[in-house]
């Protein structure tokens, strides 16, 4: 019985068109699209130098000119800054000697002419500064010896969200991209967890009603089902993978088994959401749909998939959101991946998001256990 | 005397304030073709998902075989096939893979499923089919698939649906025969449909149920021997006076007359030469008429006279 559900289970899968299009085309063709579009702008900017900023301060703020200090010294300073006034600022703003203005007042803002990488650079480094301000006054003002290994932290960060290995000079700006994306396509198996729920669930379709009233037991076949959806999903992520890997031959650094197990952890939590949002209340199919689908965007959009800077708003104002959003922790996974060399960050996020699944696979058959309805 | 297989008493189903079904009472023996004649609304549907265990109902038992049926009840279960009134297939799996897939939640026996879906198949004339997807498949083709899909694993009652909506007069035919092959290789029915002809050709026997409830049950001729009606005879006449109406009504037998449309239809209850009798007056009266026609009761009379409606629209 499990394997034969398994099995119908997994060819519905591959037959179902939009499953095979956000899963397995979408990924490829926007990948494509990234490699296209991104190796073009990868060939002008890429001999990397310190950018050129100028800092016009308004009030004292001996933190940040510290931090900034560090960032402009060293071995490959990130910066090549300049305590200017506001005059000053605009003229080289403006002859293009400078990439942007910092104006520090109560607040810090920025000033750019163009959009480009530098100026994307400087803005994340100031929506770093801004998520750690505390920490690093605090820093300055009783433990200035640990100011380097916070500054570090923090370009460490920074080089993530930007994708600039600044450390080892290497300057491929837009892996994070191909993250996203591969985040994004292990995720969207929501759409078939959905599915999932309606083929079992006797007050959603006819199919359902006919599958409960056969002598079949349904957890086994649920399980079957899910696990299907998640072979299913699995093997188009994989190919996903493969193909970005080996056949745009994009560098995602050395740790590729652990790229191909995010993508499983992945696949697993979007599948198992989609059972569960699946399974909640009595709605037409198509509406349950639109419902899944906005959900799974909503949270690609929170966790930064979409706008970059979203993540950082979030962190600042409601940080719990990218601890539990499933999306934001996918990126996560990857972000962790690439930034630190020890697994422990990468574990905590992976062990969530299995915790995160089984609640969504276990709430989502309590709701669909049910074998005698009200109403059909 | 021959098995109960189904046995409902009492049956109390609501929805909120609409009472689906009131106090139902059904008791189903072995070998039956029941036909469940209801018009649209009446509660049909509901009567077969609450038989499944798969609608709670208020009040109530339910016996299959012998036994109270529940959801778990998997030796009830297995021994039912279903066509539900609204096709349940998978759009992506092909004809044979439907199939094998629904007979596989019965049949876990690999060889033993194989030999049952190529009987289904060849049972609904698919073979030639068997590879299309569900949505390259005509409303009737669709409709066999349904059937195929309830019948695989040979079950001992089979519940159809309405399984004719949508269909055309020959898979129609197609159909009604393939079930009462269904019932002479021993296999109990309950046939519901808002449609006469089709029951009054099939069922042994038939439950006439409105709003709710089982107003009458019997084999076709017992149904029409419970009505007063026993003939209606319809007579073209032009012009007639109203005095000649009631001379007709006056006469032994006849319970009601109705003219219009230049139609004299006259309902008569009992009695031999009720045609001669009524012609009798016409001619005395010096009232020339057309074509003459004596029917028979329908079940749309027994229909008529026990709701108080028709079963059904002259147009559907
Ligand atoms: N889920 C539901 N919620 C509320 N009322 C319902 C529901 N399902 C059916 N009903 C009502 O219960 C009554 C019986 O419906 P049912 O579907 O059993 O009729 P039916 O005899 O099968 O009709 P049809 O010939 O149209 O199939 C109808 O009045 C219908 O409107
Ligand atoms: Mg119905």
């Amino acid at each position: 019985m499990f394997f034969h559900n398994f099995k119908y289970s997994l060819k519905n899968a591959f037959r179902q068109k939009e499953f095979l299009f956000w899963i397995l085309a979408f990924p490829i063709i926007l990948g494509t699209f990234f490699y296209v579009a991104f190796n073009s702008m990868y060939e002008k900017e890429s001999v990397f130098n310190e950018i050129p900023i100028a800092i016009v301060e308004n009030t004292e703020n001996t933190a940040f000119k510290e931090v900034i200090k560090e960032l402009s010294t060293g071995k490959a300073p990130m910066f090549d800054s300049k305590f200017t006034n506001s005059k000053a600022a605009l003229e080289m703003l403006k002859s293009n000697d400078i990439s942007g203005i910092i104006y520090v007042d109560s607040e810090l803002s920025l000033t750019v002419s163009k959009d480009g990488i530098k100026q994307t650079i400087i803005k994340s480094f100031l929506d770093q500064y801004q998520i750690r301000e505390s920490i690093i006054t605090e820093t300055v003002n009783n433990n200035p010896q640990n100011l380097q290994s916070v500054i570090d932290a923090m370009s460490q960060e920074i080089n993530c969200n930007e994708n600039l290995s600044l450390s080892h000079g290497n300057m491929n700006t837009y892996i994070q991209y191909f993250y996203n994306l591969i985040a994004m396509a292990a995720f969207f198996g929501s759409v078939n967890g959905l599915y999932i729920a309606i083929n079992n669930q006797g007050n959603l379709s006819a199919i359902a009603a006919r599958k409960c009233i056969s002598p079949t037991n349904k957890l086994t076949s649920i399980t079957a089902s899910l696990l299907a959806s998640f072979a299913a999903q699995l093997i188009c992520v994989s190919i996903g993978i493969t193909y970005i890997l080996f056949t745009l031959k994009v560098d995602m650094g050395n740790k590729i088994p652990m790229i191909y197990l995010s993508g499983a952890v992945g696949s697993l939590t979007g599948v198992t959401m989609g059972f569960f949002i699946g399974s909640f209340g009595r709605l037409n199919q198509n509406v349950k749909m639109a419902i899944s689908m906005s959900v799974t965007m909503l949270s690609c959009f929170l966790s930064g998939l979409m706008i970059g800077t979203i993540k950082v708003f979030i962190e600042r104002y409601l940080p719990i959101v990218n601890r539990i959003n499933p999306a934001a922790l996918i990126s996560d996974l990857f972000y962790c991946l690439n930034i630190y060399d020890d697994y422990k960050r990468y574990t905590v996020k992976c062990v969530t998001l299995l915790i995160l699944s089984v609640i969504f696979a276990i709430g989502g058959f309590l709701q669909t256990r049910r074998k005698k309805y009200a109403s059909l | 005397m021959a098995k109960t297989v189904v046995k409902i008493e009492n049956l109390v189903k609501r929805y909120k304030e609409l009472i689906a079904l009131d106090h139902f009472n059904l008791e189903i023996k072995e070998g039956e073709i029941l036909g469940l004649l209801g018009p649209n609304g009446s509660g049909k549907t509901t009567t077969i998902n609450c038989l499944l265990s798969l609608l709670s109902f208020d009040k109530g038992t339910i016996e299959i075989f012998g036994e109270k049926m529940t959801p778990s009840n998997y030796k009830i279960k297995k021994q039912i096939g279903i066509i539900m009134q609204n096709v349940a297939v998978f759009n992506e799996l092909t004809v044979y893979e439907n199939i094998d897939y629904f007979c596989g939640l019965y049949i876990t026996d690999k060889s033993l499923r194989k030999k049952y879906v190529q009987e289904a198949i060849e049972f609904t004339g698919l073979q030639d089919f068997i590879k299309f997807h569900p949505k390259k498949l005509s409303g009737g083709l669709l409709r066999r698939l349904n059937i195929a899909c309830g019948i695989a694993h040979k079950p001992k009652l089979i519940i159809l649906d309405e399984p004719t909506v949508a269909v055309d007069p020959q898979s129609r035919n197609k159909i009604l025969e393939g079930i009462a092959d269904l019932n002479r290789n021993g296999a109990t029915i309950i046939y519901t449909s808002h449609y006469m002809e089709e029951v009054e050709q099939l069922c042994t026997r038939i439950a006439i149920m409105d709003k709710g409830k089982n107003l009458a049950i019997g084999t076709k001729d017992e149904l029409k021997k419970m009505i007063k009606n026993t003939e209606t005879v319809t007579i073209e006449v032009l012009d007639l006076e109203n005095s000649i109406i009631s001379k007709i009504n006056n006469l032994p037998h006849v319970y009601e007359v109705n003219y219009n449309d230049s139609k004299l239809r006259v309902y008569c209850s009992g009695g031999k030469h009720n045609l001669v009798r009524i012609l009798d007056v016409l001619t005395q009266n010096n009232v020339p008429f057309g074509r003459v026609f004596s029917e028979l009761p329908t079940l749309n009379d027994v229909f008529l006279e026990i709701t108080g409606k028709e079963l059904r629209d002259k147009e559907d």
